[in-house]
């Protein structure tokens, strides 16, 4: 039940104003740790904006709606909305300079997968990336426990899609709304677009739920405020549904205002990141290779260097940033 | 007895007293010794009829007509695959019937008429019955072992019983000696009537008896095989300290931050079903219904709803 889950008690926030403060904190965080040498003025010159990470992170989101889709064999919704919502977490407190997004991505689905019991192998899986596929493997097994790790193992997602399917039996049961079934294509249309959204980080699935269905049924031409107003609210305060309604308006908003980032930026952005990014978590890097070499050689001599090898990146930066600055 | 021989080696009783015949499920008898040498490997075909046999199915001839035993195996074969019940039918007719049936199967088989039908006939059978003669096997094998239960139980019963009046008469000897003597001393010893001493003996013996009704203990016994005696010997069950009795309380249903969604009982009455798939037979063996994904995306929909950040 979403009312006594971590995902409400850790993940869901009060305002996007905080969400920004997470994401500006984390990047002047690594700005300030990897940035020294570069004068404080010209430092976006070189590293991104939390105005350009949003942006690149937007872009990565319309990705990994992709990958989803095409994935083979195709995928239930529910991964994919775990997905989003292990991406969106994990860059919460993470910065996409720190970690690459398109490596974060596949590590999210494959994580997900698991979670809701879409079961792939890991061959399965990389062979719905296109490239060095035995790389790729590497990557997000080696992400993947980070990946939990960042997410503090909070793990099991509620996603709007079984409160829809509710809401659906409700209808079908209590209201005279006729064939409710035609509110689908616009129920899954707009929880398509929620997902590109900060609506899951900021909302409970039920409440994203219901202005989807509300939403469908304003497109049908239909009216079902008054299956809100007199059924499921009729119980309650009506300061209550006073805050359901804003939060249904605001949802809603948020999804009218999604758009695709233009092209020509992102690129730029991404050109940006590829010399700004952390070469340490950078797999084709060389200070990466040689520490996966030290991390190996460690494990083979003694047990004592596993603080070297932990996943805790805070501690493995520290042991490393001599040579890396 | 004395034309009892073996057909092949054509000893006789008379020849050896000693000669025992045993047959195998043909129907064709050997002496022992025939036995021990044709059937060294374990097993061989039978010297009358080439039938393809074992050794360890010889039995001793228990009837002088051999084919008796062939039709005891027989009966024994055919009745472990044909074990149904009287109850299995409805009706008196159909069972007789049934019955019928067997015993036509079994002269069949004795008497070699029309075996490859039989044959087909009890395959036939055994293949439409599978289940329910695996079920009556399963359950002869159950009644058996209870059976056998009861009687090691009636058995001990028995045995106790049989001590205990052993005991009583062994008692009831001495008690008679020791009577005689006290009256043979009383009559050497005291000074009175000698005919007076003999009546109050005697009633005093008819008091005793009267007195020493023989008390039998009483044995009952719990459904659960527990011997429990009545009067001498029981212990009184120790008394344990107890404290206060358990209570339950309905552990304290979180807050559901929504309205809360209709009971089970609403679910089924007020048609939320007819808009969720219905469960298969398989998926209800399993103990699913379609009540659980019903109630659980209500409950997911409606809570959280009053969410407010």
């Amino acid at each position: 039940m979403f009312s006594t889950s971590s995902q409400r008690e850790f993940w869901t926030f009060s305002d996007e104003s905080v969400l920004a403060l997470h994401r500006e904190k984390h990047n002047i965080g690594f700005i300030t740790k990897h940035g020294q040498h570069i004068d404080e003025n010209q430092r976006y010159n070189f590293f991104l904006s939390p105005e350009e990470e949003r942006l690149l992170l937007r872009n990565y989101e319309l990705h990994l709606k992709e990958f989803c889709r095409r994935f083979q064999p195709p995928m239930p919704k529910g991964v994919t909305g775990t997905a989003f919502q292990y991406f969106k977490r994990f860059y919460l407190y993470n910065s996409t300079m720190d970690y690459h997004p398109k490596e974060i991505l596949a590590t999210c689905v494959y994580l997900a997968c698991k979670v809701e019991e879409f079961n792939v192998s890991i061959s399965q899986f990389v062979a719905n990336i296109k490239g060095d596929r035995e790389k790729a493997s590497d990557i997000i097994l080696n992400n993947e426990l980070l990946l939990m790790q960042q997410l503090n193992y909070h793990l099991t997602i509620h996603n709007p899609f079984r409160p829809v399917e509710g809401f659906l039996i409700d209808i079908k049961t209590r209201c005279s709304l006729s064939n409710p079934e035609r509110l689908r294509t616009g129920i899954d249309e707009f929880l398509e677009k929620v997902f590109l959204t900060d609506a899951c980080l900021l909302y409970a699935p039920s409440q994203i739920a219901l202005a989807a269905v509300l939403h469908a049924a304003s497109k049908e031409q239909e009216n079902l405020d008054s299956y809100v107003t007199d059924m499921l609210f009729k119980d309650a305060g009506s300061d209550k549904l006073a805050v359901l309604i804003e939060a249904v308006r605001k949802i809603r908003s948020m999804v009218k205002m999604v758009e695709g980032p233009a092209r020509e930026r992102v690129r730029a952005i991404d050109k940006k990141l590829d010399r700004c990014r952390n070469q340490e978590n950078n797999p084709d890097s060389d200070i990466y290779k040689q520490r996966m070499r030290e991390a190996l050689m460690d494990d083979d001599i003694t047990y004592t260097g596993t603080s070297r090898m932990s996943l805790d990146t805070s501690g493995v930066t520290q042991v490393l940033s001599p040579s890396a600055s | 007895m004395d034309d009892q021989a073996c057909p092949r080696c054509k000893t006789t009783k008379y020849r050896n007293p000693s000669l025992k015949l045993m047959v195998n499920v043909c129907g064709h008898a050997l002496c022992e010794s025939c036995v021990d040498l044709l059937f060294l490997k374990g097993s061989g075909s039978c010297p009358d009829c080439n039938v393809p046999l074992r050794r360890c199915n010889y039995r001793v001839q228990l009837f002088e007509d051999a084919m008796v035993e062939k039709e005891i195996d027989i009966r024994k074969r055919i009745l472990k695959d044909f074990n149904k019940k009287e109850e299995d039918f409805a009706t008196l007719r159909e069972y007789n019937d049934y019955l019928e049936d067997i015993e036509s199967i079994i002269f069949n088989l004795v008497n070699n008429i029309d075996i490859i039908n039989t044959n087909k006939r009890i395959e036939q059978y055994k293949k439409d019955n599978k289940e329910a003669i695996l079920k009556n096997k399963a359950k002869i094998g159950r009644e058996e072992l209870e059976l056998e239960e009861i009687l090691e139980i009636e058995k001990l019963n028995e045995e106790s019983r049989r001590a205990e009046i052993v005991r009583i008469e062994q008692e009831a000897k001495k008690q008679k000696i020791r009577e005689k003597e006290l009256l043979i001393d009383e009559l050497m010893f005291a000074d009175g009537d000698a005919k007076d001493i003999l009546t109050t003996f005697t009633q005093n013996i008819a008091n005793h008896k009267e007195e020493a009704a023989p008390i039998l203990p009483k044995v009952t016994q719990f459904s659960t095989g527990v011997k429990f005696t009545r009067g001498s010997g029981q212990q009184p069950l120790p008394i344990i300290e107890e404290g206060p009795l358990y209570k339950y309380e309905p552990p304290a249903l979180p807050d559901r931050c929504g309205p809360d969604p209709p009971p089970i009982s609403d679910i089924i009455d007020k048609g939320y079903l007819q808009h969720v798939r219905p469960e298969s037979e398989t998926e209800k063996a399993g103990g699913y219904s379609s009540v659980l994904p019903c109630l659980r995306a209500l409950q997911d929909a409606l809570s959280g709803l009053y969410h407010a950040s």
